[in-house]
């Protein structure tokens, strides 16, 4: 039961990465990677989004989709639930964290639709989770997101001081660097024959 | 299946409401007061994020003003109708009636330079200019492809004959263009006073050089240090202003006309 937990986790964060082995998320990825600090928040947000997405979905999923017989809402009813905690965690940033709240700019509401927290659902549904294994799932994913952002975030802020040639300037070599990214990742592939 | 429908469309209007109420109570929970000055400074400013003032967003230029952060005339686009308003809002008093303006100190339209060249590259100044220094003789003087006025935010730049005119009523002393002559022969100056004059040349080559080159540059006779009592001055052959000092200027129409290539301007 826990070794299927920390497997579950461990998928999540490393060897199923959502960002580096499904691409998913590459918006924020790419937008909130130039700064560690920054990272490090969007990352906590989405980790938080995400757990609590992943429970509030799994009960809604359950308890009233399947009750009544109507699975196919679940993307509708999926989205309702993923920008309304959005919208409460950007209400709980502007509050007690203003200056985060103001580095993340547009990529906070941008969460709402960020499909890294959408396919996080679809994928625990899809592999028939139960409930704890969904927040684990959550987290792991969540953990992944930020490791995936503050890898990236390192490499950046590295890469400041890089004589980077001109052509591959700026978005070129951001997409590069997370290309060598996921195929280093694909190295953790054998961790978990599963 | 009718039914089916009617589960679906009340299951979604259910979730709906369930997540309206959370959100509205979460709302009220969590609600921060925003400061009325900064919306109220917001809206007398321009709105166009320019970056002139030091900010990156005209909001947070309103932000640092409220907290008495900033100076009240950094706001350079919006000019002295926003600067007054500020200082109402705020109780700060200003100096009235100083306007700052871009001047282009290069006055050889495209008849008055000679050129050396032929030039068939991008239609840029900069291009041009990397281009063995462009197609005209002089190294100093304007090229004329107008990349000041496609820089312009407020469209205050026309290119007459090759030279640009700077509109100055629309003019708001953003330095953008400043920034991008690859000459460098615009500069923003306040005009302190209706005598206000400048050199329209900002050729560095001796006398017979530049008349080689142009017919209105300035050759460095020195007349004008003689007629001004030296509020003009010469040095690294080319005449100078000491800006401050026009105001006390006597025979300002003098040392524009005894000028030999007529190379100073009067900003009227």
């Amino acid at each position: 039961m826990i070794l299927n937990l920390i497997l579950i986790f461990i998928a999540a964060s490393i060897t199923h990465n959502i960002v580096l082995t499904y691409f998913l998320g590459i918006c924020p990825f790419i937008g909130v990677s130039k700064k560690i600090d920054q990272a490090l928040g969007m990352g906590a947000a989405t980790t938080f989004v995400m757990t609590l997405a992943a429970m509030v979905t799994w009960l809604i999923y359950h308890f009233v989709l399947i009750r009544f017989g109507l699975p196919f809402l679940q993307y509708a009813a999926f989205i309702i639930v993923i920008a309304s905690l959005v919208q409460i965690v950007e209400m709980f940033m502007r509050k007690f964290s203003p200056p985060l709240y103001r580095a993340l700019g547009i990529y906070l509401p941008l969460i709402t639709t960020n499909c890294a927290i959408l396919g996080l659902t679809l994928f625990m549904v899809m592999r028939d989770y139960n409930f704890l294994e969904s927040v684990v799932f959550g987290v792991g994913s969540g953990a992944g997101f930020t490791l995936a952002l503050l890898i990236m975030a390192g490499i950046r802020e590295d890469l400041e001081c890089c004589d980077v040639p001109k052509i591959f300037q700026g978005a070129a070599i951001t997409l590069i660097i997370a290309g060598f990214l996921a195929l280093s990742f694909m190295g953790f592939g054998g961790l978990i024959s599963k | 299946m009718n039914s089916n429908v009617a589960i679906s469309i009340l299951t979604m209007a259910g979730l709906g409401f369930f997540f309206a109420l959370v959100l509205a109570f979460v709302s009220r929970k969590l609600k921060v007061k925003g400061n009325p000055l900064v919306e109220k400074i917001e809206e007398i400013l321009p709105g166009v994020n320019c970056g002139a003032c030091g900010f990156t967003s005209c909001r947070q230029y309103a932000e640092a003003l409220a907290k008495g952060q900033a100076p009240i005339d950094g706001c350079k686009a919006g000019g002295n109708a926003v600067l007054c308003a500020l200082a109402g809002i705020l109780g700060k008093e200003v100096k009235e009636g100083l306007k700052k303006l871009a001047i282009v100190h290069c006055g050889a339209d495209a008849s008055s330079r000679k050129k050396k060249a032929i030039y068939n590259g991008i239609k840029t100044c900069k291009a041009a200019g990397n281009m063995m220094g462009g197609e005209i003789v002089c190294r100093y003087g304007c090229l004329g492809y107008g990349d000041c006025r496609d820089a312009c935010p407020f469209d205050a730049i026309t290119i007459i004959n090759g030279l640009p005119k700077i509109d100055k009523n629309k003019c708001t002393a953003c330095e953008k263009c400043v920034i991008v002559c690859p000459r460098n022969i615009i500069s923003v100056e306040e005009i302190t006073t209706k005598n206000f004059m400048y050199v329209s040349c900002s050729s560095l080559e001796k006398g017979a050089q530049t008349r080689k080159a142009c017919s209105v540059g300035c050759i460095a006779c020195g007349l004008c240090q003689k007629f001004s009592g030296s509020i003009f001055f010469v040095k690294d052959n080319l005449a100078h202003v000491q800006y401050n000092k026009l105001a006390d200027i006597k025979n300002k129409d003098e040392v524009i006309t005894k000028c030999p290539t007529k190379c100073i301007t009067l900003v009227n």
